[in-house]
């Protein structure tokens, strides 16, 4: 069989060669190969020919025919025969586009190999800027915007409610009460797949050791609500639903930890607080909302409860065609309803509302404004680092002059300068991208692990993703143009003549750069300021936050909670069990005392209407309100809460004898003013029974440092027994409060081998957990910040150095002329530091401005407080001075003669 | 003076190897010509690059021939030198042999 030439060597041939010669050319190649080569080298290295000659020429033919392009397609005549179209000399070899960009891109990456040093500055400014943004766009993402997986997220909703007789707050948690519920489910018809949950703890035994899960606990299928399907096995029935059935559904994670991902765990019994429970399905991967891992029908019937026991949340789709607005309307029509038929003896209905809104919104409330105003400053931050490169291009422009002159004096259009230099920026950028995906693939998994670790619950996770990964190129590219623009204008305009004559001072081009640079100088100065701003009033607030005093002694107590199942523990065993408990750990060496209790400051989530003896209420006037925490023995020693008036709980208070509550100081003033509270009499809303006051102690600290201390209500543990089945085990240590924590766990072990502990964190822990949004904020705008006022430095010192270099001829005339070195230096100084200034102004009217949005993060420290703003223009003033004053020092040292020679 | 562009240096050989197989000019010969006569492997997209553009300045013209089988059954594409062509190549030798007068590179013999 005789050779025949390369297949794929002639496709590209013929791939490449204009139509007019593609057949003379493959036709001159197969004729040499079959009749010259073939026999004189033989096979292998006959091919070999063919591919150079193919390789050789794909660059030819194209230059070809994009030469041919502009006379064909765009309707310029042809050329006559005989005629010399016109072209510029460097361009003689063809200047197609492909061509012209394969030179740029050459051409750019021989500038970098040259200069290696401004390249690495540019790059890393950029890969620095490209990751803030990167990393901050995937937290609010995978926290805020889009926290689940869960299909068509916009018409999930959550229902909120929000009762004007009892504060008024808004809330989508723990708000709605069974009856409440089912006049939802039964009543609208703009949502579909109501449902209800409420959550808690279960034990998981049968393995290694008994574990903690956090559990939902469900009215209704929430699959077709949440639009997933089970991994495996299926959703609740209605049936069991109703009737309570002792059956679960596990989380994917709890599947692949617990259960080895083993499918036959469906229809498998597992134990659920000792009892046996028929695993019916397994969650799809990441549904997990809030964590929970067990699914267990509710096991109450909804019409069962009372109307004041709000402890429930519910969720819901938007019916096929309904609008968040309709579902509102309706929502109204239904509270007005309700009000109408329960306000008589329920009278928080008064003025109630029942809000819709996605669940993504509902759930993301709290953590939003710090994501807006995250993402507000790596905004800033990006403007910035592009401002900086600019100012950074634009002085290497300077060094460039001669080089575009005599690009564009061989006849270099315009437009081609500017492609070179767009060409630069781009492919600058592009690597700086590169740079920063890198940079930011690392901080999403050192943020991912940060948030794994910390003691709250979060929804969602920090993942990289396409969407993140698209606005990181948009944002690449965008800056590539930016910042290239700028300069690039600059330079295509420039005055040919003069840049090819003088390189001194005075000519038209180095003052209009000298204006642009000291524009963007300012425009840098202007946008640091705002950050360090920004980063200074949330570290004013932090730092006025821990200096507020919780009212009790914060350190040195370890908290842990407990939850004891029902089944095993009726109300007296859970009172015993948690005395024998508190008695054995306040034992233990390195211990002072122990207490339990249901809630402890800064963790206050229950909370509920209270009644006042021979109190009555007008129509429209607010319900009193109050924290109730039920406190074992011990618990105000325990915490140190001061008694103020009267006594704390003792012996003497247990069930049967007469009831008793202790309040706080709030309480007393709020709803006590100018009277003794003691001997007066208290209710709450749920049950009839009066408690007499017996007792006041000072206020704490219960919602955080950040919110003035609510009004609460303390009632005896063991006056109730019954009434909880889960109390925090308190510990007041002497030693390291975590050293103590394996003697706790053996104490727990000896009373209840089965009984896990979880939540463990120390309150000063619990403290720095309520305070995570505003300090994970603050270290965030600090640190673009300072990245900031690094930035701003550079550029001051650039500007300076650059004047130093353009004016050295006329700071030698001026020294020959008698001006001394202290003129010298404030010549050099002025020209960087009047920038600064104007920058300085814009940028504090910015500060005040944008302080505003900044309102919501803030604690006593206003949007516009002078101190803080007076102590960062300061600093800025200092690093500007600092950073004009090297070469404003080498200005003045200048030997004359050289300087004046140039 | 002489007057009119003056050629590069691959379109004056290529123009000279054209003027050289007088008219059995055509890719395989043209760019064998070269490569024998002045020892430069030219690929034959530079080539045919070239030729074009010598046409459409009207030194040379074409003519298809007849497909053969040993070409894949392609024609083949056969140049000849035009007047204009001619012309440019006796302006260029003009200029180059004034421009070499009097012009000694090698040492004369018996000098030194």
């Amino acid at each position: 069989m005789r050779a025949r030439p390369p297949r794929l060597a002639e496709r590209l041939l013929a791939w490449s060669a204009p139509a007019e010669h593609r057949d003379a050319m493959l036709g001159d190649l197969a004729e040499e190969f079959a009749r010259d080569v073939l026999p004189a080298l033989g096979a292998v290295r006959a091919r070999r020919w063919y591919w150079r000659q193919a390789l050789g020429s794909v660059r030819h033919n194209l230059a070809s025919r994009v030469r041919r392009l502009p006379a064909r397609g765009v309707g310029r005549a042809s050329p006559q025969p005989g005629t010399h179209p016109r072209r510029h000399p460097h361009e003689r070899k063809g200047d197609g586009l492909m061509q012209s960009l394969a030179q740029d891109v050459r051409h750019t990456l021989r500038l970098i190999r040259r200069a290696p040093g401004f390249a690495l500055v540019v790059v890393l400014t950029l890969a620095l800027g490209i990751a803030a943004n990167t990393v901050s766009f995937s937290a609010v993402d995978g926290l805020v915007l889009r926290p689940y997986p869960f299909p068509e997220l916009d018409r999930l909703v959550g229902v909120g409610t929000m009762y004007p007789r009892l504060g008024g707050e808004l809330s989508y948690w723990e708000n709605l009460s069974a009856p409440e519920y089912l006049d939802i489910r039964e009543q609208s018809r703009t949502l579909t797949g109501v449902v209800a949950w409420d959550m808690g703890n279960r034990q998981l035994s049968g393995g290694d050791a008994p574990l903690n899960v956090f559990s939902a606990f469900w009215w209704g299928d929430a699959f077709p609500t949440l639009g997933i399907r089970p991994h495996l096995g299926r959703g609740f029935s209605q049936a069991e639903i109703e009737r309570g059935e002792a059956v679960a559904i596990i989380s994917y994670r709890l599947w692949v930890t617990r259960f080895g991902a083993d499918s036959s765990v469906v229809g498998r019994a597992i134990l659920v607080n000792g009892k046996p429970h028929t695993v019916v399905g397994v969650m799809p991967p990441r549904a997990a909302i809030y964590g929970t891992d067990l699914w267990l029908p509710m096991g109450w019937d909804p019409r069962a409860l009372p109307r004041q026991r709000r402890q429930f949340q519910v969720i819901a789709r938007l019916a096929p065609g309904a609008t968040l607005d309709q579902a509102n309307a309706e929502l109204e029509t239904i509270a007005r309803r309700v009000e109408h038929l329960h306000g008589a003896e329920r009278p928080e209905y008064a003025g109630w509302k029942m809000i819709a809104a996605t669940w993504t919104e509902a759930s993301a409330r709290f953590a939003k404004p710090a994501a807006f105003v995250l993402l507000g400053a790596v905004g800033f931050v990006l403007l910035l680092v592009c401002v900086n490169v600019a100012g950074l291009l634009l002085a290497r422009g300077a060094g460039r002059r001669r080089e575009m002159a005599v690009r564009v004096a061989l006849g270099a259009t315009r437009g081609r300068v500017l492609r070179q230099l767009l060409t630069e920026s781009v492919l600058l950028s592009a690597l700086g991208g590169v740079a920063g995906l890198g940079l930011a693939v690392f901080g999403v998994r050192a943020l991912s692990r940060l948030i794994a670790g910390l003691p709250i619950r979060v929804a969602g996770d920090v993942t990289l993703n396409g969407r993140v990964l698209a606005v990181a190129a948009l944002v690449t590219l965008v800056a590539g143009v930016l910042f290239g623009l700028v300069p690039a204008l600059h330079a295509a305009r420039a005055d040919i003549q003069g840049m090819l004559k003088s390189d001194g001072p005075g000519t038209t081009a180095s003052r209009s750069r000298q204006r642009l640079q000291r524009v963007f100088l300012a425009a840098e100065v202007a946008l640091s300021l705002v950050l360090l701003a920004g980063g200074g009033l949330l570290v004013n607030s932090l730092v006025r936050m821990s200096r507020v005093d919780p009212g009790f002694d914060t350190s040195n107590v370890l908290t842990m909670r407990l939850t004891l199942p029902w089944e095993r523990y009726d109300g007296e065993a859970v009172i015993r069990f948690f005395d024998r408990l508190t008695q054995s750990v306040a034992a233990l060496p390195g211990v002072r005392s122990a207490a339990a209790g249901t809630q402890f400051p800064p963790i206050s989530f229950s909370s509920g209407e209270l009644r006042i003896e021979g109190r009555e209420f007008a129509e429209g006037d607010a319900l009193p309100t109050a924290l109730l925490t039920v406190a074992g023995p011990g618990y105000f020693e325990t915490l140190g809460l001061p008694l103020l008036r009267g006594r704390t709980f003792t012996e003497r208070d247990v069930a049967g004898a007469p009831l008793v509550a202790v309040i706080n100081e709030p309480a007393a003033r709020r709803y006590f003013p100018g009277e003794d509270p003691i001997g007066k009499r208290l209710g709450v809303a749920r049950g009839d029974a009066w408690f007499e006051i017996v007792g006041v102690v000072g206020a704490a600290a219960n919602r955080g440092v950040d919110v003035p201390p609510e009004p609460e209500v303390f009632a005896s543990a063991r006056q109730l027994p019954g009434t909880s089945n889960q109390f925090f085990l308190l510990i007041r240590t002497e030693v390291e409060p975590r050293g103590i924590l394996p003697a706790v766990r053996e104490a727990v072990r000896s009373l209840d081998p089965q009984q896990p502990v979880y939540m463990i964190q120390t309150v000063k822990e619990a403290f720095a957990a309520r305070a995570a949004p505003r300090r994970i904020a603050a270290v965030a705008l600090t640190l673009f910040a300072i990245f900031a006022l690094a930035l701003a430095t550079m550029g001051v010192y650039g500007v300076a150095a650059y004047a130093v270099s353009d004016r050295t001829a006329e700071i030698g005339v001026r020294m020959a002329l008698g001006a001394g070195r202290r003129e010298v230096h404030r010549l050099i100084a002025r020209q960087a530091l009047l920038p600064v200034t104007i920058g300085a102004v814009v940028g504090l009217a910015g500060a005040v401005a944008l302080g505003r949005l900044l309102s919501g993060l803030l604690f006593q420290v206003r949007s516009g407080d002078p101190l803080t703003l007076a102590v960062v223009t300061l600093t800025l003033a200092g690093a500007a001075l600092a950073a004009s004053w090297l070469p404003a020092r080498r200005a003045a040292r200048l030997d004359v003669v050289r300087a004046i020679r140039g | 003076m002489e007057s009119g562009p003056f050629l590069g240096e691959f379109e004056h050989l290529v123009l000279l190897a054209v003027a050289r197989l007088e008219g059995a000019g055509y890719g395989v010969t043209i760019r064998r010509e070269i490569e024998r006569r002045a020892g430069r492997a030219a690929a034959i997209g530079a080539v045919y690059a070239t030729l074009e553009r010598l046409e459409a300045k009207g030194y040379v013209s074409s003519r298809l021939g007849e497909p053969t089988a040993e070409r894949g059954g392609r024609a083949r594409r056969h140049f000849r030198l035009e007047p204009a062509g001619a012309a440019a190549l006796a302006r260029s030798r003009r200029v180059l042999d004034r421009m070499w007068e009097g012009v000694e590179l090698e040492p004369r013999p018996g000098a030194s």
